[in-house]
């Protein structure tokens, strides 16, 4: 098989821009797993109203993509206090009522942005433009950005995490919810501190691929099995795992296609949770519950 | 009171059969008798659903293993032109052999990592029916191959299954049977396994259950009745997709959850109960097409928060309402002496 360098660079900056995108998506989701054990099935229909926010933000007032994202952000960390309050509190007790109330957002979600915004493509503003050079090959500028933008975002919340009170606290509460209460942590408002956050980094991660691609009231469904799957291969709760497992992704994502073919591709996550199910179950770097 | 209450439900089960038998009858239109055939189909996908849910574990991927039963069947009858009769059960076959195999790692995992896993799959095998396109179709699909056609039946001899009402009937034919196969399997020991597993898979294994291999069987066998409902689905529609907004996406397979959870996931009937409810609504707010996923995902909502048993539950509180009424009737209607010779 004989391939031009550029198409393989090209694949690889697609496959590392993709893979900090759903590095974005899994944070989000490990995080509220983590508080509130609720996997939040409609976290793709947040990443896809992030976009439209971005979207009506830059085409009707006209703002900067940088600030439309940072605004969008602020818009889906409250939608995310309202849902924590209203749907996802109630709900904590039972994980499948849990399950089906998320997946009844996401119906809810999905139809209503078809209803509201059309099923045709939209775009937004390009993260950057024109190529780059990296040693002697031709890289376009956006891949890089978005990479950049995620990574900022991610280092953020490593961050927050590690070093701000409310941040250890989150880690508390998800460590050992009782402890963390006896401490005066409460689950509540922890709760509802992830799915803010959690929100946040899905808008964020919605405009960065609206940006690279287009938007469409479906966006939200491949990162979601993306995000998901990343949870599982790198082990739930793990930051080092969500990282290894989004690049290894975003790099089948990227280059599997261009080598083996579309159908490898679509397998290839499957077989590798398989393999990583039968040597260790609780994910690269997951720990046994 | 047990013969009462199985009486009860023997008649409830008659009536509900001679309703799906008079119904395309009486209604006598082709679309009528396509929307009960599909109902009929989801209505095995919800119960089968429901089976994984005997050893306490939900699907999301049910929908990829119709997916396989339906490629398998039709693409067996276009390439090899075998008859309805071999390609069903065979399609069934392979996704209950695909859930066998996948059962082993993924059944090693409980709950939410579950789910996870058989979203991936059902996702998994959506975008390899997309993108092998040699076998079947990619972006265009799969078209042109037969509907059921004529098939003979032991004892009756040839009969033609082409027509939308005859292929009606068939469709209600294998999925009485295999509901009733369904609930023998639940009432079986192997069903009473099954809710062991549920309620203490620790205190099943000490008591010398191998749990993985009965979740695993548990698994297969859901996901037969699955590859028989995608392979009755692919023959009554003579086409198929594996675009994102077609049956195999990953709305039908929450569709399906919610089905079973707003019938009720307790009861065998309420699966049924609400794949015939939820269908009907669907179906009557046609003209808002596009709000009908948001009225289910209210409804789905709605329901898990304020009846998480379900609605076929109803007649049951109805029936313990009435009950306590009568008693708090009878204790001030009794004489206090004959109280006090009690």
């Amino acid at each position: 098989m004989n391939l031009p360098i550029e198409a393989i660079w090209q694949g690889l900056m697609n496959g590392l821009a993709l893979g900090w995108i759903y590095v974005l998506m899994a944070l989000g989701l490990t995080l509220i797993f983590g508080i509130m054990h609720i996997m939040q099935f409609a976290h793709g229909e947040t990443y896809m109203l992030g976009a439209y926010v971005v979207y009506y933000l830059t085409a009707s007032l006209g703002l900067s993509l940088l600030a439309a994202m940072a605004l969008s952000m602020v818009v889906m960390a409250a939608v995310g206090l309202v849902l924590e309050r209203l749907l996802f509190r109630p709900l904590k007790m039972d994980w499948a009522s849990a399950v089906v109330g998320a997946t009844g957002l996401t119906l809810i979600l999905q139809s209503g942005s078809v209803v509201m915004f059309g099923l045709y493509h939209r775009n937004i503003p390009l993260l950057a433009q024109g190529p780059f050079n990296i040693l002697g090959t031709v890289v376009p500028k956006d891949r890089i950005a978005a990479v950049v933008a995620a990574v900022v975002l991610s280092l953020a919340l490593y961050l927050f995490l590690k070093l701000t009170e409310y941040g250890q606290a989150m880690v508390a509460s998800a460590q050992n919810p009782e402890g963390a209460i006896l401490q005066g942590i409460s689950p509540n408002r922890m709760s509802a501190l992830s799915m803010a956050i959690g929100c946040a980094l899905a808008a964020a991660g919605g405009t960065l691929a609206g940006s690279l691609f287009n938007l469409s009231p479906y966006m939200g469904l491949v990162p979601l099995v993306k995000g998901i799957t990343i949870i599982v291969l790198g082990g739930m709760g793990s930051l080092p795992g969500a990282f290894i497992a989004g690049m290894t992704l975003g790099l089948i994502d990227g280059l599997v296609p261009i080598l083996f073919g579309a159908a490898w591709a679509s397998i290839g996550p499957l077989l590798l949770v398989i393999g990583i199910l039968v040597i260790k179950p609780q994910g690269f770097f997951g720990h046994a519950e | 009171m047990q013969n009462k209450s199985s009486l009860a439900s023997s008649v409830g089960w008659a009536l509900a059969v001679v309703l799906a038998i008079v119904f395309p009858l009486a209604l006598s239109s082709i679309y009528w008798t396509s929307v009960l055939t599909k109902i009929i189909i989801y209505v095995l996908m919800a119960v089968s659903l429901r089976t994984i849910y005997l050893v306490g574990e939900f699907s999301l991927g049910h929908v990829g293993f119709m997916c396989v039963g339906a490629y398998t069947s039709a693409l067996l009858t276009l390439k090899a032109g075998l008859p309805l009769a071999l390609t069903l059960p065979v399609g069934g076959l392979l996704a209950g052999f695909t859930a066998f195999s996948l059962g082993y790692p993924f059944m090693r995992v409980k709950g939410i990592y579950f789910v996870i896993l058989t979203v991936l799959t059902s996702e998994s095998f959506r975008q390899l029916a997309l993108n092998w396109k040699s076998l079947t179709g990619g972006i265009d699909g799969l078209i042109g191959f037969p509907g059921a056609g004529a098939l003979s039946l032991p004892g009756i001899g040839q009969v033609d299954f082409g027509g939308p009402n005859e292929y009606y009937y068939l469709t209600l034919s294998v999925v009485c049977v295999s509901l009733y196969l369904l609930h023998r399997i639940e009432k079986s020991r192997l069903g009473f396994i099954w809710l062991a597993i549920r309620e203490t898979d620790k205190m099943a294994g000490a008591v010398g259950i191998n749990v993985l291999r009965y979740k695993v069987i548990n698994f297969s066998v859901a996901c037969f009745f699955a590859g028989i409902g995608g392979a009755l689905l692919a023959h009554s529609e003579q086409a198929l997709s594996a675009m994102e907004g077609a049956s195999f996406g990953i709305m039908t397979t929450i569709y399906l959850l919610v089905y079973m959870v707003v019938g009720g996931r307790m009861r065998f009937e309420g699966p049924i109960v609400g794949t015939v409810v939820l269908s009907l609504v669907s179906e009557f707010t046609r003209p808002v097409e596009e709000y009908q996923p948001m009225i289910i995902g209210a409804i789905a909502i709605a329901v898990v928060m304020i009846l998480p048993d379900g609605l076929s539950i109803i007649p049951e509180k109805i029936g313990l309402w009435r009950f306590k009424s009568l008693i708090a009737k009878s204790k001030t209607d009794l004489d206090p002496k004959t109280q006090e010779g009690l």
